[in-house]
């Protein structure tokens, strides 16, 4: 039995294989994106590991401050001294960003800095160098590195290395290499512990504590590593480091973002199966009708259709799966270069999870049999007269269904949800929103078409063509709306996409002026990311400000700490000088006192992100984390400068994180020059000064301002990019629907060139079809967009984003073009399929 | 000269093994105002002669003249313009687009000519009350039984005002009663409205309509009848000759 609908299956696909292709191409796309998009994550978590964690090696434990800031040796007294705990060692390890160009044409984004307690160290791991010498604890200005950062950057055994740190250019000499770590990440530059103190200018401090116990079992283990956390105390974290863990969140959001547009391709992938099925159903009702006749059973007809469903599930996946595997390898290859250069992090081969492989198939076989299934339950209900009866004449006239009228609820529930200014109501109105639209639609398709017929018709589709385009798409109102509701998702996306981008421009750049506004810039390798960056001590901005034709010099300073169970970024500002070369944009408290009452005791400035994070209000206080223990703070205003605008970010003076986190590196620098100071004159003696600290950057603030619009600019590239790959669903269900209507009408296009349609009619015919449907789907999303854009910023600016809404007008503009480009487009090969239709042929098709 | 003169049409399908010769040779001539009837088995390739000389398909061998023209010589943007002026079709499975009412659907043709909607509409709401239709203008095909829509579809067929209308089994969908009401209105075609006719049917007793009557067998006119106003609509003169061939 199996066999025999094996064989008809294949049968039927291989006999209508234009048609099949355009069914499974559905499949392909939806099941390519969810492959693709669901290895980038793991891929990027790989490589975050290999970096962060590869320094960490094989160890039991590893203890590090909540915060990622370096501690006081008493710790590591704790860690030895609590029973089972065999061996322990100290180290200082830090990320140190490479400038590009620092080691000439190599493209390095990032060496770890690594401080070891040469002894302690060699109990806990095996260096086996593979020539020179290991460290030893008297060395001064040496250091190991493996063989192959030493092949990268062309040196040998006594050769210098070259590394910027905070006393400015330093070197130190090669003694030994080690050989090539198995994991891809950042290469490792070791030297002794007290250099990489002096280096790091944290004299008796270490960041890190790695500890091997005396036994394996695994109930034992966490008996002493529950002793180990309870003698350091809730400050300090046991395992991996936890720093970058924002870079993380960035990319599983991101993630969840393109799942979801996996899952609305393989949605409408399953609309335009469905659709087709439909059809198929129909014109094989004569067939299923004799099938019956002749003794066929309705489980045997069910069958027939799911294993055709069955075919095209498995082949599409396949090919859907293959391509995911190149476009997400080729995504990754494009993200490979920037993350080097902007983030630092090396990323590896592609890594793919089992379970990616199972949540494909499943869902691309599974979505393929689900959406066959009603139209196979319909078929079995075919009765055997209607292999005896002639085809009855197809027409439907829709009707208000059930659906229709929950649509319609549905939109006004979506309506209620934006006007209650939530943003969580509003974000389910969102969804409600598009929901309600498909079920409405095909109410709509009537008058939506008849209304834009009337246009075409007096533009293009003159002689009658535009009537017949538009009956063609009346006929099959449902088919008509979930072909335009796949255009709708696209082009919404467009739309608001559009709206929060110029939004985000609009909010962005003011912040932009006003906290960045100086004359110069001073900037590190990795902006925002500071915790990475290597910075300067005072005696940088001491120097500029000595230098003749500089009138102020602001620094900021930084520290990690954690408040309310949240990690935030410590800003140290000094308030007299910040204030007179920019300024924060304040979202709440007094903006003119702001500033000057951080020198008023403990004191913080919160931004939005963190407010929203948070719930802080000015006034309330708060405990931070810091390595002399919990302190006390007081928010005294909301606001942000525009480097730390998406990350949690507090301000405190200078003073305080000097005393309670003991750092006083300057990461990021900003001056004015005197009023009648000659900027050519000037800047020669800046550049001078900054050859000792190549890991800063000097900027032009005018500059920087029109580099960062153009960073702006280049997001409406990606975004254009975008929209590319999110008008393939759209155009392949309008390129099926509209090759499924030839394909049914081919008697009827027969008939028409009969009596006297000449080719260019019947093309034109196809062509305003095609212009039709994209039009109720443009309209349809253009509504869709305003709405899910509007959202989407009211969710920004509770999230504390600086943004206010802009009406996206270039964004309608731009998914009007698309939309009539997708229609264009769409039509040309089934218009040239119909109007090359051989008339004879057609006529005789059954 | 004949409305339509054709000579030695050969139409093959396939080539080499498979090969099919439909229409073998076949030369025939059609006046004005004359109804002429095709008949044969089914397979003989009727369809194949009607579709030849409406410029559906292009000959093998031979060629077709209507009207003085040589219609192997046109281009298909000349020959589709032809049809849609010196030809109408009427098709056995009526053929009518099932979203447009019956006005829509017989002024069709002026549509695609170009003619203005109005004009277009009172044209053929003239042909379908001509055809008997006039109380069904805004029906839709589905609204009407197979007669009405074959009706519809022979308005359709005559509102360019062709000099030539070709049916190929116009009746084959139809009851007994509908079918000759249709060979009445097609008798009444070339009679009241002077247009020529050609027909095709296996059926003797519609044939027996025409004014003259070709036999086909295996793509060859075999034989030929011409019934004039005595022995016309004598069917069984009809099925005895068409045992004959
Ligand atoms: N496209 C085609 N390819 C091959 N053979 C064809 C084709 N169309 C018709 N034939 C064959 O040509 C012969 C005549 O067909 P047709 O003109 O349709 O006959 P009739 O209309 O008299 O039944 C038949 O044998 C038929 O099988
Ligand atoms: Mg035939």
């Amino acid at each position: 039995m199996l066999r025999l609908q094996l064989t008809l299956a294949a049968r039927y696909l291989l006999g209508r294989k234009l048609r099949t292709a355009l069914t499974t191409l559905a499949i392909v796309f939806g099941t390519m994106v969810i492959f693709g998009m669901g290895m980038l994550l793991p891929t990027m978590l790989a490589a975050f590991q290999a970096n962060v964690l590869a320094a960490a090696g094989q160890v039991d434990v590893t203890v590090t401050q909540k915060s990622g800031e370096a501690f006081t040796r008493s710790a590591l007294s704790k860690v030895r001294a609590v029973p089972g705990v065999r061996v322990v060692a100290g180290s200082l390890s830090r990320t140190v960003n490479i400038p590009s160009g620092y080691y000439g044409r190599t493209q390095l984004g990032a060496l770890t800095l690594t401080g070891i307690d040469v002894d302690a160290a060699q109990a806990l791991h095996s260096y086996a160098v593979t020539s020179g010498r290991f460290l030893r604890a008297s060395d001064e200005s040496v250091t190991v590195i493996t063989a192959n950062l030493a092949e990268m950057l062309s040196l040998h055994l006594g050769d210098k290395l070259h590394l910027p740190t905070a006393d400015g250019d330093i070197t130190l000499k090669i003694v030994g290499l080690l050989p090539a770590r198995s994991q891809p990440g950042n290469e490792e530059v070791l030297v002794t512990l007290s250099e990489a103190q002096k280096l790091l200018a944290l004299p008796n401090r270490i960041n890190t504590i790695e500890a091997n116990l005396n036994t394996t079992d695994q109930a034992q283990r966490d008996v002493i590593e529950g002793a180990i956390q309870s003698s350091l105390g809730t400050d300090y974290t046991l395992g991996g480091l936890s720093g970058g863990s924002e870079l993380l969140a960035g990319l599983q959001t991101g993630q969840a973002a393109f799942s979801l547009f996996g899952f609305l391709a393989l949605f409408m992938g399953g609309f335009i199966i469905f659709n087709t099925f439909r059809t198929i159903i129909a014109e094989r009702r004569h067939d299923i009708g004799m099938l019956r006749a002749i003794g066929a059973g309705r489980r045997t007809i069910v069958g027939l259709i799911l294993v055709e469903g069955l075919i095209q599930g498995v082949v599409g996946t396949a090919i859907g799966m293959a391509l995911g595997y190149l476009m997400g390898a080729g995504i990754l290859l494009m993200m490979g270069s920037l993350y080097r250069n902007f983030v630092h992090l090396n990323i590896g081969a592609p890594v793919i999870e089992p379970q990616l492989f199972v949540q494909t198939i499943v869902l691309g076989v599974g979505v393929t049999l689900l959406a066959g299934l009603l139209p196979a339950l319909s078929a079995s209900r075919v009765s055997p007269l209607e292999a005896l009866r002639p085809a009855a004449v197809e027409h439907t006239t829709q009707r208000f269904t059930r659906g229709n009228i929950a649509g319609a609820g549905l939109l006004v529930l979506a309506l209620l949800g934006l006007v209650s200014h939530n943003a969580r109501m509003a974000a389910l109105g969102g969804l409600l929103f598009l929901i309600g639209l498909v079920l409405v639609a095909p109410v709509l398709v009537q008058p939506i078409a008849t209304f834009f017929s009337r246009l075409l018709t007096l533009l293009v589709a003159r002689e009658g063509t535009g009537e017949l385009a538009q009956s063609n798409v009346v006929r099959q109102p449902g088919r008509a709306a979930v072909t335009a509701s796949a255009t709708m998702v696209g082009l919404a996306i467009v739309v608001a996409m559009g709206g929060m981008v110029w939004s985000l421009t609009g909010g962005f750049l003011g912040i932009l002026q006003k906290s960045l506004g100086s004359d110069y810039l001073l900037m590190p390798p990795a902006v925002s990311l500071w915790g990475s960056n290597v910075g300067a001590k005072p005696e940088l901005a001491n120097r500029l400000r000595a230098t003749p034709g500089v009138a102020v010099v602001s620094t900021l300073r930084y520290a990690a700490a954690t408040a309310n169970g949240k990690s935030v970024a410590l800003l140290g500002i000094d308030p007299v000088n910040y204030t007179k070369v920019a300024s924060l944009a304040f979202q709440a408290g007094d903006p003119q006192t702001a500033l000057a009452d951080l020198s008023r005791g403990r004191a913080l400035i919160i931004n939005g992100v963190f407010a929203a994070q948070t719930g802080l209000h000015p006034g309330d206080s708060v405990h931070l984390s810091t390595p002399t223990g919990q302190q006390l703070y007081q928010v005294v205003a909301v606001g942000g400068d525009y480097l730390n605008a998406k990350i949690q970010t507090a301000y405190i003076s200078q003073a305080n994180l000097q005393r309670d986190f003991h750092k006083s590196e300057d990461i990021f620098l900003q001056l004015n020059l005197a009023p009648n100071a000659n900027a050519a004159t000037v800047e020669p003696r800046l550049k001078a000064i900054l050859k000792d600290y190549p890991q800063f950057k000097l900027v032009s603030g005018q500059n920087y301002f029109e580099e960062n619009k153009q960073i702006f600019n280049s997001t409406f590239m990606v975004m254009y990019v975008l929209l590319g790959v999110l008008a393939a669903p759209s155009l392949i269900a309008l390129l099926n629907t509209l090759a499924i209507g030839v394909i049914e009408r081919t008697r009827e296009i027969g008939m028409l060139r009969a009596i006297g349609a000449t080719r260019r009619q019947v093309r034109r015919i196809v062509m305003t079809e095609s212009l039709l449907l994209a039009a109720i789907g443009t309209a349809f999303g253009l509504l869709a967009g305003l709405y899910l854009g509007y959202v989407m910023i009211l969710g920004l600016s509770t999230a504390g984003y600086p943004v206010d809404y802009v009406f996206p007008a270039g964004g309608l503009v731009a998914a009007v073009a698309i939309g009539l480009l997708l229609g264009v487009v769409a039509a040309l090969f089934p218009a040239r399929q119909a109007a090359r239709m051989n008339i004879v042929r057609a006529l005789r098709y059954e | 000269m004949a409305l339509i003169q054709a000579e030695e049409l050969t139409r093959v399908y396939g080539a080499g093994e498979t090969a099919v010769t439909a229409l073998d040779h076949a030369s025939l001539g059609v006046e004005a105002r004359e109804f002429v009837a095709v008949m044969g088995p089914s397979g003989c390739g009727k369809s194949t002669l009607l579709y030849l000389l409406g410029g559906l398909d292009r000959p093998s061998a031979g060629r077709v003249m209507i009207d003085g023209i040589s219609i192997g010589e046109l281009t298909d943007d000349a020959l589709t313009r032809l049809r849609r002026q010196k030809i109408g079709f009427v098709f056995q499975s009526f053929n009518l687009i099932p979203m447009l009412d019956a006005v829509d659907n017989a002024a069709l043709p002026l549509t695609l000519d170009g003619v203005a909607a109005e004009k277009a509409r009172t044209r053929a709401t003239e042909w379908l009350q001509k055809v008997g239709l006039g109380n069904r203008l805004t029906s839709r095909p589905d609204q009407l039984s197979g007669g009405q829509q074959q009706r519809v579809a022979v308005a359709r067929a005559l509102v360019a005002e062709p000099r030539l209308v070709l049916a190929d089994e116009p009746t084959g969908n139809l009851d007994t009663r509908s079918s000759d009401e249709i060979a009445g209105l097609l008798r009444q075609v070339a009679d009241d409205w002077g247009r020529a006719v050609v027909m095709v049917t296996h059926d003797a007793h519609i044939a027996s309509y025409a004014d003259r009557i070709l036999f086909l067998r295996d793509g060859v006119i075999v034989d030929e009848l011409r019934l004039d106003a005595h022995n016309r609509a004598n069917a069984e003169l009809v099925a005895e000759r068409l045992r004959m061939v």
